[in-house]
């Protein structure tokens, strides 16, 4: 096994203990040892950070030995280092560290009543190794489930290759796997079917062009699924980590289409993941404001207008080119103090500056939605 | 056959040499079985599936699966066994350091033996696109229209005997497909420096040239279709369309294909001028509409968007007079087609303001304007030069919310409101004739804007 290139630990034993207060340097002597690592767990739970533990047996002499702990080359973080005797630690003490100059090494001062092995956890944050998440799903030809499997990717590009290890999620069982330094490893990770999705369009008027047959080129109306991460779909074990989802769907010949990806956010147990596929250029809503008014005009003493309310009625056209039936929803921006004062469809307000129509078109319809509304105490100063 | 994909059986050593991937006992697999390509026009994205067969023993075993020179996207591809997918699985991917362009496949098969498996991955570097040309009958009343499906392949990979779609739809890509291609490792690194491997032949400057030189063919090809038509079979998926070519195409590397997509003759066709200063300018421009539908002879596919060259007849004998280019959007199935031809020299439109008053002054407190009236006559003057009727739509936006119209009796019927500050005027003139729309409009200002 040559895994263990760059991570060093290196046994110094003493020629006696009388050299104890002997400047570190010439301590150096004599190679003891070069053992092996051992139990061997990667922590992959905090996306920030990877920790690294890993055991190690020495073979200590009776006195203080110095035990030397470099990492050339190695994405350690030395401040996160950290030395835990486990074979006898109420006999075994650390008694001192010791930092080299100019390199990146340690060492140890570590006290034994007597010539014995001892077993250490050494731990450490080691950067640039990771896990990533993605998905690959596909979906049945009226797109209402979802196959999903998902892949967890392994990135090592610590400078140091691990043997096999223990690599521990932040939940269930871990797993072990060698990875080599500079190497990347796609795993089978999970995988839930008939998981059932919703799909809908969204306008959005504060973002869209009002009217898409004055534009150069077709207005998109972006597509989403919606899923939840639950036990009826065969989730819900777990969070979903957020990672980039490819979507396909059955084409109904034996193959599939690719139909769009994203990467959706972190996503707890019982909490619905939105998934953007793609854009429909078969919806096409047309915006236009109708009527505008003023009311309730209020003056000051110097008959200049200081208060009003303004009154305004919004026309949407929503046309479905498509021959099935479509959800589509239609989000207003409002301002200032709004009141719905009419409306053609039932409205949900979202927040103080924004509602929300959801409408079932039948396949290859045409509806129009209109709502009046007022935007009360519109001030000028 | 060039660089592709190459895959090698390795079989498996001994469970502890998991660092080093010797190559022992190579097994050349034998060539694709079949291949198709569904090519993508909204992103440079194709996706390849490809049937082999694969010689497995029971157990773990190894392959090695190579992409150098080629734009696939190293982390898109998936390996299925469509008929024994509970007995074969692709447990792990590697993709070593240092090795570029290959990764090592582990696969778990609980069968031994010849193993049908499909390969599916993404590649840049081949497109298609929309070509359609339309030829207009003498009077203008009538289009006949030709589509044409054209394919470039640039990936660097010859495709024989491949089967190939085409995809109409906007599709939602985080990274380019080109970019992954290139990274030196295929998720990048934790650290987030992004390295890139060396541009391959098949990407930047030489692809463009070799665009621009499919370009000149194209035109020289355009008024030719090809002996024997390949059908096109068309069905909708998702938000996509999907077009599958009957039969296979041979796609070498640096090769482009059009093939005919339909030929409608005689649709029935609508002139349209239109004026409106906020969009064209002070010209008014040539549009032709017709809808997407059965009474057209169309609506049974969506048009994908592509540029379109327009001809008129000028005789009987059939001879042609260019007319235009035009690109075209896509368009769905019943939706009106809208072709602008830009700036109209035989139909004018001409806004004459005759007159501009204000009236009721309003005054504040200080002694200042509060608001007034503004009264402009307008006439539209209208010219039809052309021997043919036409029908005129002029624009008018005031840009502001508070006015009153006045049109003169001769605009009944021609007149509509659009918005809150938007009217239409639709006008038919007769061949070589002109016309005037009158119109007094007022517009509020200041306080004006609140009267009762």
């Amino acid at each position: 096994m040559t895994y263990q290139k760059t991570l060093l630990i290196l046994i110094i034993s003493l020629l006696s203990t009388n050299l104890i207060f002997i400047n570190a340097a010439h301590a150096r002597i004599k190679l003891v040892t070069l053992p092996d690592r051992d139990n061997t767990t990667v922590r992959l739970d905090n996306p920030q950070a990877t920790l690294v533990e890993e055991e190690r047996i020495l073979n200590l002499h009776k006195g203080v030995n110095k035990v030397d702990f470099s990492w050339k080359g190695v994405h350690v973080d030395s401040d996160s280092i950290r030395l835990k005797i486990i074979g006898h630690p109420d006999k075994t003490r650390l008694i001192n560290v010791s930092y080299p100059p100019n390199s990146q090494s340690l060492v140890w001062d570590i006290y034994s009543p007597r010539a014995q092995q001892e077993k250490i956890r050494v731990s450490y944050l080691l950067a640039n190794i990771d896990r990533l998440v993605t998905y690959e799903a596909i979906t049945d030809k009226d797109e209402t489930k979802l196959d999903i499997s998902s892949y967890m990717i392994l990135r090592n590009f610590s400078g140091e290759s691990l043997g096999p290890a223990m690599f521990q999620l932040d939940y269930g069982q871990g797993f072990m796997k060698s990875i080599n330094d500079g190497e990347s490893k796609r795993m089978l990770f999970y995988q839930a079917n008939q998981v059932s999705i919703s799909k809908s369009f969204t306008f959005d008027a504060g973002k869209h062009p009002w009217e898409p047959n004055k534009q150069d080129t077709n207005v998109g109306i972006p597509v989403h699924y919606e899923l939840e991460n639950n036990k009826t779909n065969h989730l819900g074990k777990h969070a979903l980590w957020g990672g980039k989802m490819r979507i396909y769907q059955d084409d109904g010949r034996g193959g599939s289409i690719f139909i769009g990806e994203d990467k959706p956010a972190y996503t707890p147990i019982n909490q619905k993941m939105k998934l953007y596929v793609g854009d429909s250029r078969d919806i096409v809503v047309t915006q236009r404001k109708t009527h505008h008014e003023k009311k309730n005009i209020k003056r000051n003493r110097k008959n200049r207008i200081i208060l009003h309310d303004e009154i305004e009625t919004m026309q949407i056209t929503i046309e479905n080119f498509k021959d099935k039936a479509a959800t589509i929803n239609i989000i207003e921006p409002m301002s200032g103090e709004w009141e719905i004062i009419k409306t053609s469809h039932p409205y949900t307000r979202k927040h103080h500056q924004q509602m929300e129509f959801t409408i079932k078109l039948p396949a290859k319809s045409k509806e129009t939605l209109t709502y009046r509304y007022v935007v009360k105490n519109v001030k000028t100063i | 056959m060039r660089h592709f994909i190459s895959t090698a059986l390795l079989i498996f050593g001994l469970g502890i040499s998991n660092s080093s991937y010797a190559k022992i006992d190579l097994v050349t697999v034998p060539d694709r079985d079949k291949t198709q390509l569904t090519i993508y026009n909204s992103a440079d994205l194709t996706l390849v599936r490809e049937q082999r067969t694969l010689t497995l023993k029971k157990g773990l075993n190894r392959l090695e699966f190579g992409w150098e020179n080629t734009l696939i996207d190293p982390t898109s591809v998936q390996l299925r066994a469509p008929r024994h997918a509970a007995q074969v699985r692709l447990l792990e991917v590697s993709y070593p350091k240092g090795v570029k362009g290959s990764a090592i496949w582990t696969i778990e098969s609980d069968i031994a033996g010849p193993v049908p498996v499909e390969i599916t991955f993404f590649t840049s570097g081949i497109s298609w696109h929309a070509f359609y040309m339309g030829t207009l009958s003498k009077d203008e009343q009538h289009l006949q229209l030709q589509g044409y499906v054209t394919i470039r392949n640039y990936s660097g990979e010859d495709y024989q005997n491949a089967s190939t779609r085409v995809i109409v739809g906007k599709i939602h890509l985080l990274d380019e497909i080109a970019a992954l291609a290139r990274r030196d490792a295929p998720y990048n690194r934790p650290d987030g420096t992004i390295g890139r491997l060396p541009m391959t032949l098949a990407s930047g400057a030489m692809k463009r040239k070799a665009y621009r030189e499919m370009d000149k063919a194209e035109e020289r090809l355009s008024m030719n279709d090809a002996v024997a038509a390949k059908s096109i079979i068309k069905e909708g998926l998702s938000e996509y369309f999907l077009y599958t070519i009957e039969g296979t195409e041979n796609i070498p590397n640096h090769w482009g294909k059009r093939l005919p997509s339909f030929n409608i003759k005689n649709i029935p066709i609508r002139n349209l001028y239109r004026f409106e200063v906020e969009r064209y300018g002070n010209a008014t421009h040539r549009l032709i509409y017709f809808r997407n539908d059965k009474k057209h002879q169309l609506g049974k596919e969506p048009l994908p968007g592509g540029k379109m060259k327009i001809f008129r007849e000028i005789d009987s004998e059939g001879h042609l007079a260019y007319t235009g280019q035009v690109h075209t959007k896509y368009i769905p199935v019943n939706q009106e087609i809208e072709l602008d031809f830009g700036q109209a020299r035989e139909v004018k439109v001409e806004p004459v303001l005759m007159s501009e008053k204000t009236e009721n002054y309003q005054f504040n407190s200080k002694g200042n304007i509060a608001g007034f009236d503004r009264i402009q006559e307008w006439e539209i003057k209208l010219e039809n030069n052309r021997d043919i009727p036409v029908d005129i739509e002029v624009w008018r936006h005031f840009h502001n919310a508070y006015w009153d119209i006045d049109n003169s009796v001769d605009n009944k019927g021609k007149f509509k409101k659009i918005d809150i500050d938007s009217v239409k005027y639709t006008i038919e003139l007769p061949p070589y004739s002109k016309t005037t729309l009158a119109y007094v409009l007022t517009k509020y200002e200041g306080e004006r804007q609140n009267r009762r």
